[in-house]
């Protein structure tokens, strides 16, 4: 679907969309708001994004990293080499992505992952307890307050793999219905 | 090494640590499964060296467990818990008497010979790792079985022992046959392990426990509980599909399909026996009853009869022992029924020599298999010159099966005829089947020990290669033993069955196993026996050669029967599926709406309380302004959605109602659901949108009737829910739930949302649930969209 307005806006959005989606999710324990509402605002701001521009772009813009890197030359030593791979790949991206003997290596952020990585951090919370001889999903508070993101525990992981798992679902349906 | 000697009926508390027997009981366990994942590994390590590990782990297992002998012979079962489920009473319990310990060495002292055997056997399959694997799943199972205190964890390595057989038995799963070998195994046995497991629970609750020492002591209490009856038959029907008795007994030759070391080490020495070891077990808790005696004893009366019968009419090396196995197994059911102390322990010798004789002559037929290409006994003939450790080894066992003077077999049979002579009102029938039996075995030793290595013959079977090391090593080992066993049954067997069978009847036995009792009556039988064997051993080619005139018998034998079954299970679960199953969507809804409804029906008619009416209507004409305006935004969206002709305007519609509805939990206090609700609307609508253009045009192909239908299944389930909900709220709720949520949310849930912290603290686990669902769910899309599959293929 091709509307100019929608598409400007959903970029310039999406930064708002992922920031108010994390602030819902960090409140959610005092006030309304959660895991499970703050995926869903994390993944209507991609969803209309891919409405706009496509399955396509959306992985392009968002899901994928561009490594560059060469072959090691013959007497380089390793960590000159690291480094020099390092300077390619975060402050020379833009002018090094153009030269043409830099070998190009994809790193695609599967939604898959992610429902994996949510569902793996909300069934882990609950072991730290399993550790202490405490039930499993005891849970465990900091003493500490953080400004914004409130009380630290392991409920707060749970809620934060509740978020990621509820993020790749939607991605992960609207990349299948939309590709087909 | 401290020793904690256990008194069987004081033995009440349970511990929460290990002693140091039990603990590396348990570490044997442990171990085996190790190695057992670890074979694959290390067979791309060592390559074909990889039996030295695997013998060396049921060798190590072979020699602790001797190291605990002595303590056990003195009489003193070790046992050990380790909590499990508690709750449930169900522990990880180890107990050692003489009854486990028998089957312990046995089932250790054959792997380690069947692994090296293995080892030469299976050399060069690339899947000799997984082979390994699976072998030594099996052991350890097999020894969990036979190690079990406790009635559950019995049953669950019961249950692996008959998964790790299915892999096993199908190993080369490029035949069909051996596929359908395999699945038969598991659905007979599965089936039988399904009624164990109901036996057992039924027994721990006629026994108050399912602690295995503590059972012992309470037979009484379980034979005259009401539950004894279905509780024994089911058992029964346990141990019976995993012995192979009769009717159930098909699966077992068709189990030969394995490679041979499995067949001889789980189809003749080892897991068809855990039947027999159940029953014996069960012995003091569920035996001694007029039931318990005369179904063992017809049941295996009959299945030793049958296998004897079956066994002369087979000209394969294999199916000759499978149904001579069946034969002795029925035997020794037939013995455990009989119950009385000689009975129990010619049962407890039998077993043993049956073990040591049987699984050489399998070793054997592998041998003669894989250097000859062939294992039907008309083409084998004068291998005794080209591989004659097998033939010598062969040639003992043979001795052994036939019952000869200075083998252990000989013992064996002699105490099967004094037990079955005892008074008894069947006593003469028992006598005949133990003698038909008796007849049998002596010819198929002839015929295997003897015939076709040691007959007179001016040529010998071609060989593809000549006796190996690996090969032979193993069975001449084992007969060896048999010989040993035989020479010095006073010296090795006598105190281990002694405290076996005092497992058995609760006493302690003494009695002498010794090679010769004197020239008797039972002497007489068994040269009888001897010379009559020899008679049928001549006149066996006679009678392989008339087989094919029973097989119009066959046709309603048990393996038709099942393979009918099977049939008729896979059509009907066709037809089901194809009823139930059949692509509509709206069909699904519809029938789970109106059984949602007739279910809410029922419950209500039959003792569900009247609604007041009047009392709601009146509250009617409290309604405020904005509940009216959404009300009327509503009702004419739904009015309008029937009429719609067009998908974009029905989601659109949609899109109303459902917002609407966000903002009736907005007025009325629920500001997460409605959250919730508004963001999976505009999701909705959302991906609606991104599949509209590819879902063919909007067209009606049911009639205007059809959706009349429809909307009075609405409209049916919508009044049946406001019903309930109207019923519900009529009653005040006072449940302690809220109290508690609302006071503790804050203090033990460190938060002041009391939905969320409900959601990922109280009930984390039910989000937990919920999650792993929508996971799932997306997972599933994916699968359907995704991995479509083409029109009878696979995706």
């Amino acid at each position: 679907m091709k509307t100019l307005i929608l598409s400007v806006a959903i970029k310039l959005l999406i930064p708002v969309f992922i920031v108010f989606s994390l602030y819902t999710l960090f409140r959610g324990h005092n006030h309304p708001g959660g895991g499970f509402i703050g995926g869903l605002i994390g993944a209507i701001a991609f969803v209309f994004h891919t409405m706009t521009h496509g399955p396509q772009q959306t992985v392009d813009t968002f899901l994928k990293v561009n490594l560059y890197g060469y072959p090691r030359q013959p007497n380089q030593s390793r960590s000159l080499y690291l480094m020099r791979m390092m300077r390619v790949n975060v402050w020379r991206r833009r002018r090094k992505a153009r030269q043409p003997n830099l070998n190009e290596k994809m790193i695609r952020l599967e939604p898959i992952y992610i429902i994996a990585t949510g569902l793996l951090l909300a069934a882990s919370s609950g072991v730290v307890g399993l550790m202490f001889g405490h039930p499993y999903m005891h849970a465990f508070w900091a003493d500490f307050y953080i400004p914004i993101l409130g009380k630290p525990g392991t409920p707060i992981l749970f809620d934060i793999g509740v978020y990621l798992l509820v993020i790749g679902v939607v991605l992960k349906i609207t990349f299948v219905m939309s590709e087909e | 090494m401290r020793r904690k000697v256990l008194n069987v009926i004081s033995y009440e508390k349970t511990r929460d640590t290990f002693t140091n027997e039990a603990f590396l009981m348990f570490l044997a366990i442990l171990a085996g499964l190790l190695f057992a994942f670890a074979a694959p590994f290390l067979y791309r390590w060592l390559g074909r060296w990889v039996y030295v590990p695997m013998a060396l782990l049921p060798f190590c297992i072979f020699l602790y467990l001797l190291s605990l002998a002595p303590a056990v012979l003195a009489g003193s079962p070790l046992g050990e818990v380790q909590k499990w489920a508690p709750s449930l009473g169900i522990n990880l319990h180890f107990y050692l008497d003489g009854l486990s310990l028998l089957f312990a060495l046995l089932i250790t002292g054959f792997g380690t010979l069947i692994m090296v055997y293995a080892g030469g056997y299976l050399k060069g399959n690339s899947l000799l790792g997984r082979f390994y694997l699976y072998l030594t799943l099996f052991m350890t199972a097999m020894l969990g079985l036979v190690l079990s205190g406790n009635l559950i964890s019995l049953f669950i390595f019961w249950e692996l022992t008959s998964i790790s057989s299915y892999l096993l038995i199908g190993f080369g799963h490029e035949q069909e046959s051996s596929r359908n070998s395999a699945l038969q195994a598991l659905l007979v046995t599965g089936l039988g392990g399904l009624a164990l497991m109901a036996g057992l629970i039924l027994v721990g609750m006629a026994g108050e426990t399912y602690t295995l020492s503590e059972l012992l002591t309470r037979g009484d209490m379980v034979t005259s509980h009401a539950l004894y009856l279905p509780a024994l038959v089911l058992v029964l029907l346990g141990a019976f599909t995993k012995s192979a008795q009769f009717p159930f007994h098909f699966w077992l030759p068709n189990a030969m399909a394995a490679p041979t070391p499995v067949s001889a080490y789980l189809h003749s020495a080892t897991m068809v026996k855990a039947g027999v070891y159940l029953l014996a077990r069960l012995t003091p808790v569920m035996g001694g009853t007029e039931v318990w005696q005369y179904t063992l004893m017809i049941v295996g009366g009959i299945t030793t009869l049958l296998g004897a019968w079956l066994a002369l009419q087979h000209s394969d090396l294999k199916a000759i022992l499978a149904y001579t196995t069946i034969s002795a197994l029925g035997l020794l059911v037939t013995m455990t029924g009989i119950g009385t102390a000689p009975a129990l322990e010619a049962m407890l010798v039998f077993l043993l020599a049956h073990a040591l004789y049987k699984g050489t002559l399998f070793l054997v037929a592998g041998n003669v298999d894989h250097a000859t290409g062939t294992r039907d006994i008309k083409q084998l003939y004068g291998l005794a010159r080209s591989i004659r450790p097998t033939a010598i080894a062969a040639l003992l066992a043979g001795f052994s099966m036939a019952g000869v003077l200075p083998f252990f077999g000989f013992i064996g049979k002699e105490l099967v005829y004094e037990a079955v002579l005892e008074e008894s009102p069947l006593r003469w029938m028992l006598f005949a089947v133990s003698f038909f039996s008796g007849m049998v075995f002596v010819a198929v030793a002839l015929l295997i020990g003897f015939r076709i290595f040691w007959g007179r013959s001016q040529l010998s079977t071609p060989l593809q290669h000549p006796d190996k090391a690996l090969l032979y090593l193993p069975p001449v080992v084992l007969s060896l033993v048999g010989l040993l066993f035989g020479l010095l049954p006073g010296l090795l067997a006598t105190p281990i069955l002694r405290r076996a069978a005092q497992a058995m009847l609760g006493e302690e036995q003494v009695f002498e196993l010794a090679l010769w009792h004197g020239f008797n009556l039972v002497l007489g039988l068994s040269l009888l026996t001897i010379a009559l064997g020899y008679v049928v051993y001549r006149f066996s080619g006679s009678l392989q050669s008339h087989a094919n005139r029973f097989e119009r018998l066959y046709l309603f034998g048990p393996d038709k029967l099942y393979q009918h079954a099977v049939k008729g299970l896979i059509t009907g679960a066709t037809k089901i599926t194809a009823t139930i199953q059949n692509g509509y969507l709206r069909n699904y809804i519809v029938t789970i709406v109106i059984t949602h409804i007739l279910l809410l029906a029922l419950s209500l008619w039959k003792d569900g309380p009247a609604l007041e009416m009047s009392y709601r209507l009146e509250q009617l004409s409290d309604i405020r302004l904005y509940e009216l305006v959404l009300i009327l935004l509503v009702i004419p969206a739904l009015i309008f959605l029937f009429q719609s002709r067009s998908r974009l305007t029905s989601i659109a519609i949609m899109g109303i109602i459902g917002y609407s509805i966000a903002l009736f939990y907005i007025l009325f206090g629920a500001p997460d659901v409605a959250a919730t609700q508004l963001l999976i609307e505009t999701l909705t609508v959302v991906i609606f949108v991104l599949i509209l253009h590819k879902l063919p045009a909007f067209q009606y192909l049911t009639h205007a009737r059809e959706r009349y239908k429809y909307v009075l299944v609405s409209i049916a389930f919508g009044a049946a829910m406001t019903y309930i909900i109207l019923l519900v709220k009529q009653y005040p709720l006072d449940s302690p739930l809220k109290a508690y949520y609302g006071e503790n949310s804050y203090l033990l849930g460190q938060g002041r949302n009391i939905v969320n912290v409900i959601l990922v603290d109280f009930r984390a686990l039910d989000t937990l649930g919920e999650i792993v669902v929508l996971a799932v769910a997306a997972v599933g899309i994916v699968a359907m969209l995704k991995l479509r599959m083409q029109k009878g293929g696979k995706p």
